[in-house]
């Protein structure tokens, strides 16, 4: 039980820094972007090829052995070697994490220059169709992250010895509070506001002297990089990378219903769709064994029930549970430009 | 030299791809809504053709009912997207109602595949209908009938868009709704034929695609990169460049990728990766597309 608690709290963090990431994109600049799996499928793959090799380096681990092709051996190699390093694994923790927010900005600064060119609908395919590739490259070739078969990571919480297994999980939880209050006080601040006003109209503020090109880039990269450390965090905690298992409907169409569900444009919203959507799928996910009888697998139900949810939000609930709020112009007064009315 | 078998490959997958290409195109004008179920659409009655070759009928026998499947859920789908359009739906609620039917039709032939493959204990997660087809002169048959649905419906949609009344007041609806409505035309019948009729030209080349090619649930989301990179490199709404983008596609995807495996094998497995970075550079150096280019020409002129 304490193990079901534990996989739902850290795939609830997860997914909140996706969703998280992705209402800073839509929500606030209204960035329509449906290839949420790009950055998250760069930091898996980065996650998967760095750490491992860094590792083989430092130990001195036999040259001939490859940590893709002699996976099974490398890795228990690695095992005992990082047990007894605290040191070197948190530093492989950090240092990949760096690597991947790092790459993740510069991937996202550069992929706007073709894609803000674009309409909106046309943006969100071009992002979609950039990341289904990614999937594709990572899944035909063996070397970058095991390809289709995938690859066994080092777990940088070895040294845990009995409770290694929590190490990542309580991490990941860390990591999220700190990009959540990160979040929040981006939102918060006058940058939330521009933001907003972007997404509103742009032509007015780019009158007003906003460069709305570079706002815009600059708040996909940011994305990008949260979105890669999801990416980091998820390999860490599953101890392996399979790029195929990074679909659109897990990494992209899930996250969009989270953030519909829960209100567009409105953190707490969004935060209550990610957990209440977590929940169930983990539960159905558990409870599949139940359904035994059944000709076909029932996680095939999942799918349709993400379908169903999403249509009946769109039908009666399109602005989700918790709406976004208009500013009230009078705490804007009282807040804002210290006046009190 | 470029062997035969490329070649033919080449030829197959451009009739497919050019009429997803069209479809898409069309159905992306009509509305301003680009479907992303439109693949998912096109490669569900790829198991219609599975299920009649099983039962020992030629796959062709499945076109006629692979048109009636992939205009009805079209159909549906149309339905659906006005009725939120009426009610003040943002064109992101409107993408993500065609997301609605991709996950259920996903979904759907992911059970189907799983119980043939429990019931009848053929593994449908992932096959071809090659050994089905047969020989005309000598080459696949697949070939020939890809090849003759693909023109005679560009053709046949050519002259229906020009020569019928039909057409014209389409064209109209396509140019400007509201306007088309205010002269009385019946908006809503010609969109939701027209989506019908889309539809089932995905439905079609959908049910070929097998005859040649492997198939699995997972092609209609692979191949969407190629029929995107296609509407980009024909020009995102221009109907018959993107027929045009589908034929280039196609054969960079084949050929050219071919060419390069000759020198660099490795390069092979990354086919559909190829139509990406051709949309890519396309956004980049030509923005409206291939028919953007003649346009430009003809204005020069």
């Amino acid at each position: 039980m304490i193990d079901l608690i534990i996989d739902i709290i850290a795939f609830f963090c997860i997914y909140a820094i996706i969703t998280l990431s992705l209402n800073f994109q839509q929500g606030y600049t209204g960035i329509f972007n449906l290839g949420l799996y790009f950055p998250i499928i760069v930091g898996a793959i980065i996650t998967a090829y760095l750490p491992g090799r860094l590792a083989m380096i430092i130990y001195g681990i036999d040259s001939k052995l490859d940590f893709s092709a002699n996976n099974a051996v490398v890795v228990s190699i690695l095992r005992s070697k990082l047990s007894s390093d605290p040191i070197m694994s948190i530093m492989l923790l950090v240092l990949t994490m760096a690597i991947v927010a790092l790459t993740c900005y510069v991937l996202g600064f550069l992929s706007a220059y073709p894609a803000l060119k674009l309409p909106a609908d046309y943006l969100a395919l071009f992002m979609l169709c950039a990341s289904e590739s990614l999937r594709v490259i990572g899944m035909q070739t063996d070397w970058l992250a095991g390809g289709v078969m995938g690859i066994t990571i080092v777990n940088p919480f070895w040294w845990l010895g009995g409770f290694s297994y929590y190490g990542m999980p309580v991490f990941t939880i860390l990591a999220t509070l700190f990009i959540i209050l990160l979040y929040q006080r981006m939102c918060d601040s006058p940058l939330g506001r521009l933001l907003k006003s972007i997404r509103e109209n742009e032509l007015t503020a780019e009158s007003v002297g906003k460069d709305v090109n570079k706002i815009k880039r600059t708040t996909l990269a940011f994305s990008f990089t949260m979105l890669g450390l999801a990416g980091v965090l998820h390999a860490f905690m599953m101890g392996a990378v399979v790029v195929g298992g990074y679909t659109r409907v897990d990494f992209s169409f899930w996250p969009w219903l989270m953030m519909i569900i829960g209100g567009t444009g409105n953190n707490i919203g969004v935060f209550l769709g990610t957990f209440g959507l977590v929940l169930m799928r983990r539960i159905m996910i558990v409870g599949k064994h139940y359904f035994w009888f059944l000709p076909f697998n029932v996680v095939w139900f999942e799918p349709i029930l993400l379908a169903i949810m999403l249509m009946v939000t769109l039908i009666f609930r399109p602005e989700g549970i918790l709406p976004e709020k208009s500013p009230r112009i009078k705490d804007y007064m009282r807040k804002v430009l210290k006046l009190e009315s | 030299m470029i062997p035969l078998p490329i070649l033919l490959t080449a030829l197959v997958y451009s009739f497919i791809l050019s009429l997803l290409a069209m479809g898409f195109t069309l159905q992306y004008i009509t509305l301003s809504v680009p479907n992303l179920a439109y693949a998912t659409i096109a490669f569900a009655s790829t198991y219609l053709t599975l299920t009649f070759s099983l039962m020992g009928l030629t796959p062709y026998v499945t076109m006629p009912f692979a048109f009636i499947l992939g205009g009805a859920i079209s159909f549906m789908l149309y339905k659906f997207v006005s009725f939120l359009r009426d009610r003040g739906t943002s064109i992101v609620g409107l993408m993500m109602a065609t997301i609605v039917f991709d996950l259920i039709i996903y979904a759907g032939m992911n059970i189907y595949a799983d119980y043939l493959a429990t019931v009848f204990k053929i593994y449908a997660g992932s096959f071809s209908l090659s050994e089905f087809d047969f020989k005309i002169f000598s080459f696949p048959a697949v070939l020939f009938v890809s090849g003759i649905t693909s023109i005679s419906l560009v053709v046949f949609f050519t002259l229906m868009l020009v020569k019928t009344k039909f057409g014209v007041a389409m064209r109209a609806v396509m140019e400007n709704y509201n306007l088309a409505s205010v002269h009385g035309i019946n908006t809503e019948r010609i969109l939701s034929t027209a989506w019908f009729f889309v539809g089932g030209l995905a439905g079609l080349s959908g049910s070929l695609y097998p005859i040649w090619f492997a198939m699995d649930p997972w092609v209609g989301a692979r191949m969407f990169i190629s029929i995107f990179a296609a509407c980009v490199v024909g020009g995102l709404r221009s109907i018959y460049g993107s027929l045009l983008g589908g034929f280039i596609i196609a054969f960079s995807e084949v050929v050219v990728t071919y060419l390069f495996s000759i020198y660099f094998p490795w390069v092979w497995a990354y086919r559909s990766v190829t139509s990406m970075v051709i949309a890519a550079i396309a956004l980049v150096e030509m923005p409206s597309g291939i028919a953007g280019l003649i346009q430009k020409f003809r204005g020069g002129r």
